[in-house]
């Protein structure tokens, strides 16, 4: 398990952009699963919607990709790269995401180098699937 | 590897790298050179690598990715992890 401090310090993204509460598992080079408890608090709820609060798509991709950085910096301790960029990305969303879920996501690694990767990429809200997916990114 | 097997590793990864980067197959000559020609970055190239290795059930080293600069560039690739 990895909590929240030593997440602080392996994803650069802080807040009101950490998208990743907690890493339940982790298999170097192979997989990670972590979660995000979503709660009305979010900023981005104020405009998405006002009436109807949905957590963005475009979030639940960022939660993937921080996951992502999370298993490249624990595969790859020896990487001096400080940011991560996102070239492509193809994800499919099946059901909203509301206040009061938690967000699990699961990435397995397809390809990972020391100038990016490429990752399979699941989310789940109560052990059924939102999202899923699949995202390149560069680190440098 | 018979002729016509080589034909057919040419015309795949033809299309694997016409769906990655987005153009017409028949753009892609065997010299075409990725990155002057086609415009492609490095993690393009290293999802095209990582597409031969699913198709192919190869495992390629990163430090080969430097080699990977044209279509014979990755035939010649696959065809060397293909033997291994």
């Amino acid at each position: 398990m990895i909590n929240i401090e030593e997440i602080e310090k392996l994803v650069p993204q802080k807040y009101p952009f950490l998208m990743i509460d907690r890493v339940t598992e982790l298999k170097e080079g192979d997989y990670i699963k972590a979660y995000k408890c979503v709660t009305i608090n979010e900023e981005c709820f104020k405009g998405h919607f006002p009436d109807t609060p949905i957590f963005p798509g475009a979030l639940i991709a960022e939660a993937m990709a921080q996951a992502a950085c999370i298993l490249l910096k624990k595969s790859m301790p020896n990487l001096q790269a400080t940011l991560f960029y996102v070239t492509n990305i193809k994800i499919r969303f099946f059901k909203t995401v509301i206040p009061g879920d938690k967000l699990c996501v699961h990435i397995k690694t397809v390809k990972m180098t020391s100038i990016g990767g490429i990752f399979e990429t699941e989310a789940l809200v109560d052990s059924t699937m939102v999202s899923k997916g699949e995202m390149t990114f560069a680190c440098k | 590897m018979p002729d016509i097997d080589a034909q057919n590793l040419e015309q795949e990864l033809r299309e694997i790298i016409a769906k990655i980067v987005e153009i017409d197959p028949k753009e892609i000559g065997l010299n075409v050179n990725f990155v002057e020609d086609l415009g492609m970055d490095s993690m393009m190239a290293l999802e095209i690598l990582s597409s031969m290795e699913k198709k192919y059930k190869i495992q390629v080293p990163e430090e080969k990715l430097s080699r990977l600069r044209n279509l014979k560039d990755a035939i010649d690739l696959t065809k060397e992890y293909l033997k291994a």
